[in-house]
């Protein structure tokens, strides 16, 4: 099996405004925003990349 | 931290959340609504924009959360021809600039002046079921977890609703069905305080930008971009700024702050209740799909789903069959509009910047009595027929 791609979520703040688009989007329910944390369930995630294109800053990255 | 019980629980007190808890304490429920913010109504994740003729219906007194009155809207094309809505053909649609995290506080004040219990920082991290039927979450508060448990259970929780699906609601959306959206407050710009302004076209693909102007120079400029349009990371940024630039208005404007969000821009959701659960709001997917407004949906589908929370714990029946009286309730109150509108919606987000163009001038040249799709079409019609063809049938 292919090793997955990198999800990389920016979410110290430098990029990330905490909006929770990225969380809304995910069809597998697999991001978690806790106040000023987002987080990814590494498992569940298949790299779809929908979250990426959702963030209305770019903080997310994949690759 | 005790597991704790009541009749009726809310997660989340956004503007659905607060009136589901106002009106079923109203009725004589236990209520307890949470919140995971620390500050209800804060950050402020909406453009502000709000019509006023259903504030009545649902029991709200206008208050100190008003910003500005506006008189009308004004629609820009891509070639920024105006057309202009007023409150003469509009009538009540017109409305309020609010102070979003105002408005939202007074709502949770009056939920709590009502009886409702509300819990800050306190987040739902899973549901709680029994034999196929909701019996409330697992909450967390300040990093302790415990049950909250209840004979109903509404999820508020917004766009990024979570409590839905864990329910067993099918919440997903499609890219096409979402925006994805961005707004600043910013000073020292030219907004009119007449005015609410859209701006359509390819400047804000499947969407629009907003200006909602607030008093002393300050207005809530944003925007809403398709998700299945968006290519490149940041792009709903790009957008937003590119228009800030070319605006002179605006770009002289300093940036007060800056959230972004989603907003769904789908059909209503086909099952919103299930043993034990109610969905309202956002994360029932009420949006107007058209305009992107939410408040006035969720406040209108809040008052029933409280009033309906509080009879099945009176009944003591909170079950599907129970819940149909939300079901039908707010479908008769708010689906026909819903489903136009997303219809009227997936045609414009096909048309081309000229056509936008086209239909705003020939707008301008007549005097709609009352604005109505079919009025609107009409006055297109008779200076552009090849436009028209596309839209038979709403006429």
């Amino acid at each position: 099996m292919p090793s997955k791609k990198t999800l990389h979520i920016e979410s110290s703040g430098q990029l990330c405004i905490y909006c929770g688009a990225c969380v809304g989007v995910c069809p597998l329910n697999c991001i978690y925003l806790d106040e000023t944390r987002i987080t990814f369930d590494e498992k569940v995630c298949t790299r779809c990349e929908i979250c990426v294109r959702a963030c209305p800053v770019g903080a997310i990255e994949i690759g | 931290m005790q597991d704790l019980t009541t009749d009726v629980l809310v997660v989340g007190a956004g503007p659905a959340g607060a009136m589901t808890a106002k009106w079923a304490a109203k009725r004589g429920a236990r209520v307890l609504m949470i919140e995971k913010r620390q500050e209800i109504g804060s950050p402020v994740r909406c453009g502000e924009g709000m019509s006023k003729e259903w504030l009545t219906e649902v029991g709200i007194t206008p208050g100190r959360w008003i910003n500005v009155e506006v008189e009308g809207a004004r629609i820009y094309s891509p070639s920024e021809k105006v057309f202009e809505i007023n409150e003469k053909h509009a009538g009540n649609e017109v409305g309020y600039v609010v102070e979003r995290d105002g408005f939202d506080k007074q709502l949770a004040i009056d939920a709590g002046n009502a009886g409702a219990d509300v819990m800050l920082k306190t987040a739902a991290v899973g549901i709680l079921k029994e034999g196929g039927q909701v019996v409330g979450v697992k909450a967390k508060q300040f990093g302790e977890l415990f049950n909250i448990r209840a004979p109903v259970t509404i999820g508020a929780d917004g766009f990024e609703s979570q409590i839905g699906r864990w329910a067993g609601l099918p919440t997903n959306l499609m890219l096409r069905d979402m925006d994805s959206c961005l707004q600043y407050r910013m000073t020292n710009v030219d907004s009119d305080t007449r005015y609410c302004d859209f701006y359509l076209g390819k400047i804000a693909p499947g969407g629009y930008v907003w200006i909602f102007p607030k008093a002393d120079g300050l207005a809530n400029v944003g925007i809403g971009v398709q998700l299945s349009q968006l290519k490149n990371p940041a792009d709903v940024k790009t957008y937003l700024d590119r228009w800030i630039d070319r605006h002179p208005g605006y770009a002289k404007g300093k940036k007060i702050d800056m959230v972004g969000g989603g907003v769904s821009i789908a059909p209503p959701l086909k099952q919103t209740v299930t043993d034990g659960f109610m969905i309202v709001g956002d994360a029932a997917r009420m949006i107007d799909p058209l305009t992107g407004g939410g408040i006035a949906n969720g406040c209108i589908a809040g008052k029933i789903c409280g009033e309906v929370a509080a009879e099945a714990v009176e009944a003591g029946t909170p079950s599907k069959e129970f819940f149909q009286r939300y079901e039908k309730g707010w479908r008769a109150r708010l689906e026909e509009k819903l489903y136009r509108n997303w219809l009227a919606k997936e045609k414009l987000c096909t048309l081309p910047d000229e056509v936008f163009d086209k239909i705003v001038d020939a707008l301008q040249d007549v005097r709609l009595q009352k604005l109505t799709v079919q009025n609107i079409l009409r006055a297109v019609q008779s200076k552009y027929p090849e436009v028209t063809k596309e839209f038979d049938q709403f006429l």
